[in-house]
């Protein structure tokens, strides 16, 4: 019963940990890039709902909005100033170290607007639910239904809309479909901007179920949104869903028997082993297996 | 000199060793985002050796020295499938992998009443070599600089050897180095655990002057950042990376009045810098033009 409910109590917090991975996901199966100012923009996001929380008055929904917003605004900038710049195969090390500058920019500005440490972040009031002996907390549930809402909008916009098609036949092949007419700088910027609010969404399911914010969050989210991705493999959205669940149950089981202490050498050593014996991780193979034929040439 | 502004120059002489490790992973074409655990052991392995064994610095700044080669060694060997960002990545893993066990790690005897070794997330304490020795800031000061230095020639005697040519051919091009008869794998293993070696060395220094260490001071935070030096100072020539270590350190200690916003302004300049100068500050092309307007004035 209670490896039933360490499980349940681990998949509700993958969930989270999967949107993160999807905005990791994006930029790297679209743009084989990774945006290390990821968890940075998320936590400017929070900081910004905090900040503005007194003025606006909107309560929980309005912290949801404003972190939404803040982080895809703080995404959008990273584009622009880290990623549209260094386009050529060869400078995703550039862009890397750029996106890492504004992550500590980003760190910085957030640390300006939360003073204090440690800042209270509401979260929806909700009973506990019991099936049995087995509990479940109403906003985690709440929130596993936002992040698979919010995946399911991923996959509509993905498969379903001309978007998508421009999105995915740029992730297959960026010189064909900017030959044929996509306009593929412009779609870089939109890409950022849909890992931002879904970051954001991570973001805010994050904070709110631990009830509060600490400068600290922009690390361990986008070390935390890499491990997921990683798991599952290197740029595949499935992927990065599946990683994140299990990054959740792994984390929340080697917590629950090893200690805590214990439960991020765990991670960090799953994450590790992956790489070495399958470094394509669990479901992104395609784009390994591509990019070693490309280097095995001969 | 004045103790304060000794202290600054020490740390950044300290910090150069790692970004120059960082840089020599950099020229076999793979990035590190794990130099810094490198560092921690060679810390570590000084601190025991001097404290612990009562061994001379000599054979503790060896060992740091070995130490750290063999943990990039192990490193390189299991990630040898490995390139890029997934190199990259698995670097990551495994500095932090070594730091929590860091955290574990507690070995801890009581000598001369005062208890010493290495206690968990404590760290190791009393590393009191300098004050047994009677070094104050500005003689570690000379000692590390001069480590450096000797680093820094030996670094640019090495600069137009073959041994660095082909290293540098196998980063920029593993294949094209393959056909030509190089076996990249060996120059990569080579230069990862040099990188080893450096990175070991400036951690056993660091240990020597700081007194106390502890896992938190290995954080990825200090990796990136010197991984960082290296790309803004350019990997056109070794001294690219103590350039960087200048901007940073040198910059951020001058205008710290402005220590709130420091970090807004100069992680700002950095990402506008890349845009302009995405090779850093010296790049081949820099060190090639040079070399040619040099040479064309004594012909």
């Amino acid at each position: 019963m209670d490896t039933l409910q360490t499980s349940l109590d681990g998949l509700m917090i993958g969930s989270t940990y999967a949107l993160i991975g999807i905005g990791f996901a994006l930029v790297f199966g679209i743009m084989r890039r990774i945006n290390l100012a990821f968890g940075a923009c998320l936590l400017f996001g929070a900081a910004l709902a905090i900040y503005l929380e007194p003025w606006l008055g909107w309560g929980v929904w309005g912290l949801f909005l404003v972190t939404m917003v803040g982080a895809a605004l703080a995404s959008a900038y990273v584009e622009r100033l880290c990623f549209a710049p260094h386009t050529k195969r060869t400078q995703s090390m550039t862009a890397m170290i750029a996106s890492f500058a504004i992550w500590m920019q980003l760190d910085e500005i957030s640390s300006q607007m939360l003073p204090q440490r440690t800042h209270a972040y509401h979260g929806l009031e909700m009973p506990t639910f019991w099936l049995g002996e087995i509990s479940v907390r109403g906003d985690q549930l709440l929130h596993f239904c936002m992040a698979l809402v919010s995946i399911m909008l991923l996959y509509v916009l993905l498969y379903k809309t001309h978007l998508g098609l421009l999105i995915r036949a740029t992730a297959d092949n960026p010189e064909t479909a900017y030959l044929l007419g996509v306009r593929v700088p412009w779609l870089g910027f939109i890409i950022f901007l849909v890992a931002g609010i879904l970051g954001g969404v991570g973001a805010f399911m994050i904070l709110s179920a631990d009830g509060y914010v600490t400068p600290m969050f922009g690390m361990w989210s986008t070390f935390k949104g890499l491990l997921a991705m990683i798991l599952g493999g290197l740029g595949s959205l499935p992927g990065a869903v599946i990683g994140g669940l299990i990054l959740g149950v792994v984390e929340t089981h080697a917590g629950a028997t090893l200690g805590a202490e214990y439960r991020d050498m765990v991670t960090f050593g799953l994450v590790f082993l992956v790489l070495i014996i399958r470094p394509g991780g669990l479901m992104g193979v395609k784009i390994y297996r591509t990019e070693s034929l490309a280097q095995e040439r001969i | 000199m004045d103790p304060y502004l000794a202290s600054v120059l020490t740390n950044m002489t300290l910090i150069a060793f790692l970004a120059i490790s960082a840089y020599l992973v950099l020229v076999v074409g793979e990035v590190s985002f794990g130099q810094q655990a490198f560092f921690g052991i060679g810390a570590y392995l000084t601190a025991s050796v001097t404290v612990l064994a009562d061994g001379h610095v000599i054979w503790a700044l060896l060992t740091a020295v070995v130490g750290g080669a063999a943990g990039t060694l192990v490193l390189g060997l299991l990630t040898i499938r490995l390139s890029g960002l997934y190199f990259a990545i698995s670097t990551l893993c495994f500095a932090e992998l070594l730091r929590f066990s860091l955290l574990h790690i507690r070995f801890t005897q009581i000598i001369d009443g005062r208890k010493l070794g290495p206690d968990g997330p404590e760290g190791f304490s009393n590393i009191r070599w300098i004050f047994d020795n009677h070094y104050d800031v500005t003689d570690f000061l000379l000692l590390s600089a001069t480590c450096l230095t000797v680093l820094l020639l030996l670094l640019f005697g090495l600069a137009r050897s073959r041994l660095m040519l082909r290293a540098r051919m196998v980063g920029n091009d593993p294949i094209l180095a393959q056909s030509q008869g190089l076996n990249p794998t060996r120059y990569r293993l080579g230069f990862i655990a040099l990188s080893g070696a450096v990175a070991g060395f400036g951690g056993g220094l660091f240990a020597l002057f700081n007194t106390h260490i502890e896992p938190a001071m290995f954080g990825v935070m200090l990796g990136v950042h010197a991984l960082t030096y290296s790309i803004i100072g350019g990997l056109g020539s070794p001294i690219g990376p103590l350039i960087g270590v200048v901007l940073d350190i040198g910059l951020l200690e001058s205008i710290r009045q402005l220590a709130a916003y420091r970090m807004i302004v100069f992680g700002g300049l950095v990402a506008l810098f890349l845009v302009f100068r995405p090779e850093g500050i010296i790049s081949h092309r820099l060190v090639a033009r040079l070399k040619r307007q040099w040479g064309s004035r004594h012909v």
